[in-house]
């Protein structure tokens, strides 16, 4: 008889979506191949040259193995965060857990199989960052085959520990918060108390790791003989060892590195299946009841809720509402907005008190000197612009309507009504973002109150153009054939081509700005980029007007 | 009234759903639209309602072409598609809400007509929860209530009486009944022959993608020169096409 998680595994992964390429049209095949091979080699190749250029330094004073134990750490701290969300989704919101429960399986298969999936997933991800260090040190170092060897073990191995953790504060927090009548609001909070403790671990790992006195680390350092990576294992005990059984690779220490690392790897993950056996059941039955209030006393409330709207003001409230109430939705594209100024003010927080301090006058006074107000302006148009990209609400907005697309087929509404209304729906949420960020200026960093508010009065455009690109890249793409919400956003590269089309007028923006000194003053400098932004996005409503609609005629679904 | 001139629907350059179809129903009449699964009726139906796009043919809703004139001819139109899993994040009375705004009902007609459709399918109890939360047939009567609340004069049905109780099944047929016989179209789908017989003015039915026979219950029994049953001859009618 077959392994059942093997088998399980293989299934889920077969039915997954992969790069999500699969029934997306020639045009966009051939482009997201493009994007791929462009801009995963410039990742890679960026990744290598930094490490090299590290390895040169660090060689001098014989620590080179921190690049890898730190590769590693980083690696792992990545999958971890990902993870995070990763593991929520596909342990307990995914929809095919209601067609395995009345499977003869094991829970600690599905955990097992589901567990395994992530791996598989997380490997993509890895290996972008990780592949370039690993194959950059072993160049440098002329390390031999059996460096490659390990190295092969240790990159395999390497998401399990972060994953295993991920998936048992997940568990944890699942089993013992379900109330299954409030069950969207629990994945809500649950997600994003997963998501604090995720970074709030990392910073206070990092911070233990950074309490080491200057003398302690000095002595380190003057150890030589790679001595840091010693270090580094307070982030992941993980790391240390696989940085050893890669560095030591021709000699016995590093086999027992390698031993350890792999040892610790699986008796994590076994340690991860007992308590999924135990405790997966109790958090996931009931996921799919949703609270009903069956209200007989107060009657229907027609004055107040039948009431007639217009039909974009009635459309982009459906859009809102849908994303707010749809976990996976509100964790992507809602609360993301939010979530920046919170990671901006975090690692603030936990830096020593004088450096603190220092770092805000510095930057308040520089806020404040006249030649900066140009300057603000163009990074705020920058950062909007970027947040405004990073954003997944429009750039999946025809992706989320799945299956469902026909309804919006046979409304009367016209197709360029509708998309105005997508696009209105990804603008306000957008415009969150800018305005934490604002406020983040004004409050955290003593900005001008009125640079504050000339930036809320411009910097909208930004969102609009990002809004606008994320639609007409997801009319071109998108993703319709799913099962289960979350492959629709998380698993959705439009998402990823967005936050790109955002970083670009972001990047060239600032070397605009840099590239020409005369304009310094602010008023000529808003006005330039207002301009300039607000042409774009007449020409894109124009794109979406005309090409966006026919492409949203000939959606079939 | 639905006309369908020559439309054919082909799926990914090979599968041929529905083939040069002919089918005209005036107004004042219930049209069952029979055939065995995959024969092509929900093709069809989506094709009338808007949702796909005929490869050739043309189709119009109270004269007005579903491609050209593309909104006034789904101003006309309700929808009750196959599957009622659809907002089910919203409140029921948020989807007729929503539904009411985008055929742009007044306030005062959509509060009378969800207040009464509330109480004849017994739902009133629950429009205030989310539809999620809702049974299969519960959902089913939500979705009749969204067409329903914009009161339009074609309804186009895809297997309408599917997960209905005995009242609410009996509720749907007497609407039917009311709305053609107050001069509006009603076509359906439906694999309950019973019903068919009983309920429609005129039947058609397809196999794979082609019109087989299309008329009433006499021209049907006439056609096949015996007084038998609709089943019988919906059985000997698909069959012969092996
Ligand atoms: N999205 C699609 N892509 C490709 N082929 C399809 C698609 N939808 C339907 N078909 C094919 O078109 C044909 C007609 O399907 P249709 O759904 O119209 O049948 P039906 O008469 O409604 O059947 P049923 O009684 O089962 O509901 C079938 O052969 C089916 O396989
Ligand atoms: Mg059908």
């Amino acid at each position: 008889m077959r392994n059942k998680t093997v088998l399980l595994t293989r299934t889920l992964i077969k039915n997954g979506e992969g790069l999500g390429i699969r029934g997306s049209s020639t045009f966009a095949k051939v482009m997201i191949i493009l994007v791929f091979a462009i801009m995963v080699p410039m990742l890679m190749f960026g990744v290598s040259s930094l490490v090299a250029a590290l390895l040169k330094i660090l060689k001098q004073i014989g620590q080179e193995g921190v690049v890898l134990s730190w590769g590693i750490a980083v690696n792992s701290a990545i999958v971890f965060v990902f993870g995070i969300f990763y593991i929520i989704s596909t342990f307990y919101f995914s929809s095919d857990i209601e067609n395995l429960l009345p499977l003869p399986l094991k829970p600690r298969q599905i955990i097992g199989a589901k567990f395994l999936v992530v791996t598989f997933y997380e490997y993509l991800t890895t290996a972008v960052f990780f592949l370039p260090v690993w194959i950059t040190y072993g160049v440098v170092m002329r390390s031999g085959f059996l460096y490659y060897l390990y190295g092969l073990i240790v990159y395999l191995l390497m998401p399990v520990t972060p994953l295993a953790i991920a998936s048992v504060i997940i568990m944890i927090i699942m089993r013992f918060t379900n109330l299954s009548r409030y069950k969207d609001t629990i994945k809500v909070v649950g997600g994003t108390i997963g998501i604090f403790i995720g970074v709030g671990i990392n910073l206070v790992i990092q911070n233990i790791a950074g309490m080491m006195s200057q003398d302690e680390l000095m002595e380190l350092l003057q150890k030589g003989n790679n001595s840091l990576v010693v270090l580094t294992s307070g982030i992941f005990p993980t790391a240390r060892w696989g940085a050893e059984a890669m560095i030591y690779s021709g000699k016995l220490p590093g086999l027992l590195s390698l031993l350890i690392y792999a040892g610790f790897s699986l008796l994590i993950y076994a340690a991860l299946l007992w308590l999924g056996q135990m405790i997966y059941l109790g958090g996931v039955v009931g996921l799919s009841e949703t609270g009903s209030k069956r209200n007989h006393r107060k009657g229907l409330e027609l004055e107040k809720k039948a009431v007639r709207g217009s039909v974009i003001r009635t459309y982009t409230l459906t859009e809102l509402r849908l994303l707010f109430r749809t976990p996976i939705y509100f964790l992507n594209c809602v609360l993301i907005n939010f979530l920046w100024p919170v990671f901006l003010v975090l690692p603030m927080l936990f830096q020593p008190e004088q450096a603190k301090t220092e770092m805000m006058q510095q930057l308040s006074i520089a806020l404040a000197s006249p030649e900066a107000a140009g300057w603000i302006i163009v990074i705020s148009f920058a950062a909007a612009s970027f947040l405004g990209g990073s954003n997944g609400t429009t750039s999946t907005s025809i992706s989320r309507e799945g299956q469902e697309l026909y309804v919006k087929k046979y409304l009367p509404v016209s197709y360029r009504q509708q998309l105005t209304a997508k696009v209105l729906s990804g603008f306000v949420l957008g415009l969150a973002a800018v305005i934490m960020m604002v406020l983040f200026a004004v409050l955290g960093l003593k900005l001008s109150p009125w640079l504050g508010l000339l930036i809320l009065a411009t910097a909208w455009l930004p969102v609009l153009l990002t809004s606008l690109t994320g639609i007409i890249i997801d009319l071109y793409n998108p993703k319709l054939d799913w099962d289960n919400e979350q492959k629709a956003v998380k698993q959705n590269m439009n998402v990823l081509y967005n936050m790109a089309a955002g970083a670009i007028p972001a990047v060239l923006t600032i070397a605009a700005k840099a590239a020409l000194p005369g304009l310094s003053s602010l008023i000529a400098t808003t006005i330039l980029l207002t301009a300039v932004y607000g042409l774009l996005c007449l020409f894109l409503f124009k794109l979406l007007f005309t090409l966006g609609v026919k492409r949203f005629c000939r959606l079939e679904g | 009234m639905i006309e369908l001139t020559n439309v054919s629907k082909i799926y990914g350059n090979t599968v041929k759903a529905v083939d040069n179809l002919n089918l005209v129903i005036p107004d004042g009449e219930i049209f069952g639209f029979l055939g065995p699964n995959g024969a092509g009726k929900t093709t069809t139906i989506k094709l009338i309602a808007g949702i796909l796009n005929a490869n050739s043919g043309t189709i119009r809703i109270n004269g007005l072409d579903i491609e050209k004139d593309a909104l006034s001819a789904k101003m006309q139109l309700g929808y009750v598609p196959d599957t009622p899993n659809v907002f089910l994040r919203l409140k029921g009375i948020e989807y007729l809400n929503f539904m009411a705004d985008m055929y742009e009902v007044s306030t005062e007609d959509r509060r009378e007509r969800i207040e009464s459709l509330a109480k004849r399918f017994s739902m009133d109890d629950v429009l205030n929860d989310r539809i999620q939360s809702y049974s299969h047939g519960m959902r089913q009567k939500i979705i009749i209530m969204g067409v329903l609340v914009h009161n339009p004069p074609v309804w186009i049905l895809d297997e309408p009486m599917t997960g209905l109780d005995p009242r609410s099944s009996f509720l749907l047929k007497e609407m039917m009944r009311e709305h053609a016989d107050s001069g509006n179209t009603v076509f359906f789908s439906t694999h309950v022959l019973d019903v068919a017989e009983k309920l429609c003015d005129r039947v058609a039915i397809i196999n794979k993608g082609q019109l087989l026979f299309c008329g009433s219950m006499e021209e049907m029994q006439d056609h096949f020169k015996k007084n038998t049953s609709l089943e019988n001859m919906f059985l000997e009618l698909t069959e012969s096409e092996e």
